[in-house]
């Protein structure tokens, strides 16, 4: 009795008359080798991907409802960015690493800009969302795993990661976006922000922004609002000056400039 | 993703390079996405997470070359397969970078055969489903794919196994349904 391998597949794939009239019946009855091979080969054409929908599709879909997930699309397009050399991975680093963070960074005086002077809730609605004040650490992991408070401005290099710690008066939801000079800022991610003072992290772990590939200036904003998120995109005009109305909303902004320094340079 | 209606509209949008129907078809085939590669066992989730980008990023690219935009679900579920595939493999240091899974081109990508219409292949899985015996499979099988609200390592905690039993049922299960279609696709094309 003749089973499925990388022959048949392939005689099945370009048609052969023969095969295929055998295996359309010796496909009828269940065939543990065949499903074996079936399970561990891709193919022919489009059939996994074929089963795979099918099979997907039986449980009832909200997917034509589904949020977008502004996070994830703003990797898949920073990931097709081609010529970018300073393309930077988002990492979530292990949680492991918040305990460290605990131990090291304290909670430094930082820049909040516009945080809570404003009048206008972020929805225009009126009696709207609580205000909320943020403040804002930065640490930077070295690639020997030693970490460093930062203060604004500082140096670091392409192969720190920057940990962040945030304090916030109310709970609410963040946006971070990093900036590099002239070029628009880049949202790399949404955290439910929880009272007090927190690492920020999303639901996979601590969240780290690496800088490998990066130089110069590079700006990280932390906007935070209680409650749900705001709009990403309207965020990004506001940190690009485009909104002059900014500054009457209930949003908290943070800024943070880091100067990076290529790692070959190092002194 | 049986709801494919809607999709192709915006398929053909975003292969002329609308910004917006790339973000409508991100929205709408996410989910699927990310309930195939947060099948597979060995993964964690960040790993979960860079092997749904890595597949939206090789579709998005190829998407002016995909011959036929109604075979776009297909193909970007084969596309998240073969990814997380690949992912595993180099995991588990059983292949060499080099030897990835290779993604179905765009340029031959096939219109679906007229055997495997959505609405008549899901009754017979439904009937597969149903004719399974009782047990921990069919349990496994309905609770993942049925009511698809569970992830596999939620089913796993809920019937008490490791999640690599889980997988390893539905994977199991997966391959007859495979074998069905690819029976049904000999049959109904060249017969």
């Amino acid at each position: 009795m003749r089973h499925l391998d990388d022959g048949a597949l392939r005689a099945l794939t370009h048609q052969d008359a023969a095969t295929v009239k055998y295996f359309a019946e010796h496909l009828a009855h269940p065939c543990d080798t065949c499903e074996a091979f079936l399970a561990a080969h891709d193919g022919p054409g489009l059939l996994d991907g074929q089963v795979d929908s099918l099979l997907l599709g039986l449980a009832p879909r909200a997917s034509q409802e589904a949020p977008l997930d502004e996070v994830g699309l703003a990797r898949v397009r920073r990931a097709m960015q081609p010529q970018r050399p300073g393309i930077r991975r988002w990492g979530l680093v292990a949680g492991s690493i918040a305990a460290c963070l605990l131990a090291v960074v304290l909670l430094p005086r930082m820049r909040a800009a516009g945080s809570g002077d404003s009048t206008a809730p972020w929805t225009g609605q009126k009696g709207g969302a609580a205000r909320i004040a943020l403040e804002l650490s930065v640490a930077a992991r070295d690639d020997g795993g030693a970490l460093r408070r930062l203060d604004p401005d500082s140096v670091v290099t392409d192969a720190d990661v920057l940990l962040l710690r945030y304090h916030a008066t109310e709970a609410g939801t963040a946006l971070l976006f990093e900036q590099r000079a002239g070029e628009p800022p880049e949202l790399l991610g949404e955290f439910p922000l929880v009272a007090g003072t927190h690492d920020l992290q999303g639901p996979q772990g601590l969240a780290g922004v690496s800088l490998a590939g990066e130089s110069g200036l590079v700006t990280l904003w932390l906007v935070g609002s209680a409650g749900g998120p705001p709009p990403a995109e309207a965020v990004r005009e506001l940190l690009e000056g485009e909104n002059p109305t900014w500054e009457h909303t209930a949003l908290a902004v943070i800024r943070f400039d880091v100067r990076v320094r290529n790692g070959q340079n190092r002194p | 993703m049986g709801a494919s209606e809607g999709l192709t509209e915006w398929v053909r949008r975003a292969s002329l390079g609308q910004a917006s129907a790339f973000s409508e078809l991100y929205r709408r085939t996410r989910p699927q996405v990310a309930r195939l590669v947060g099948g597979f066992a060995p993964l964690d989730p960040d790993e979960v997470e860079d092997v749904i980008q890595e597949t939206f990023v090789r579709a998005f690219r190829a998407l002016p070359r995909l011959k036929e935009p109604g075979a776009f679900e297909s193909w970007l579920l084969s596309i998240a397969r073969n990814r997380a595939r690949t992912r595993l493999e180099r995991k588990s240091s059983t292949r060499r970078l080099e030897e990835d899974v290779a993604d179905p081109e765009p340029e031959t990508v096939p219109h679906l055969p007229e055997a495997l219409q959505l609405e008549r292949d899901i009754e017979v899985v439904r009937q597969l489903i149903a004719e399974l015996p009782e047990g921990e499979e069919k349990r496994t099988v309905h609770l993942f794919y049925i009511e698809g609200e569970l992830s596999a390592r939620e089913i796993a905690e809920k019937l008490g196994v490791g999640k690599s039993a889980v997988t390893m049922r539905l994977e199991r299960f997966r391959s007859r349904i495979k074998r069905e279609l690819l029976r049904r696709v000999l049959a109904g094309r060249w017969e």
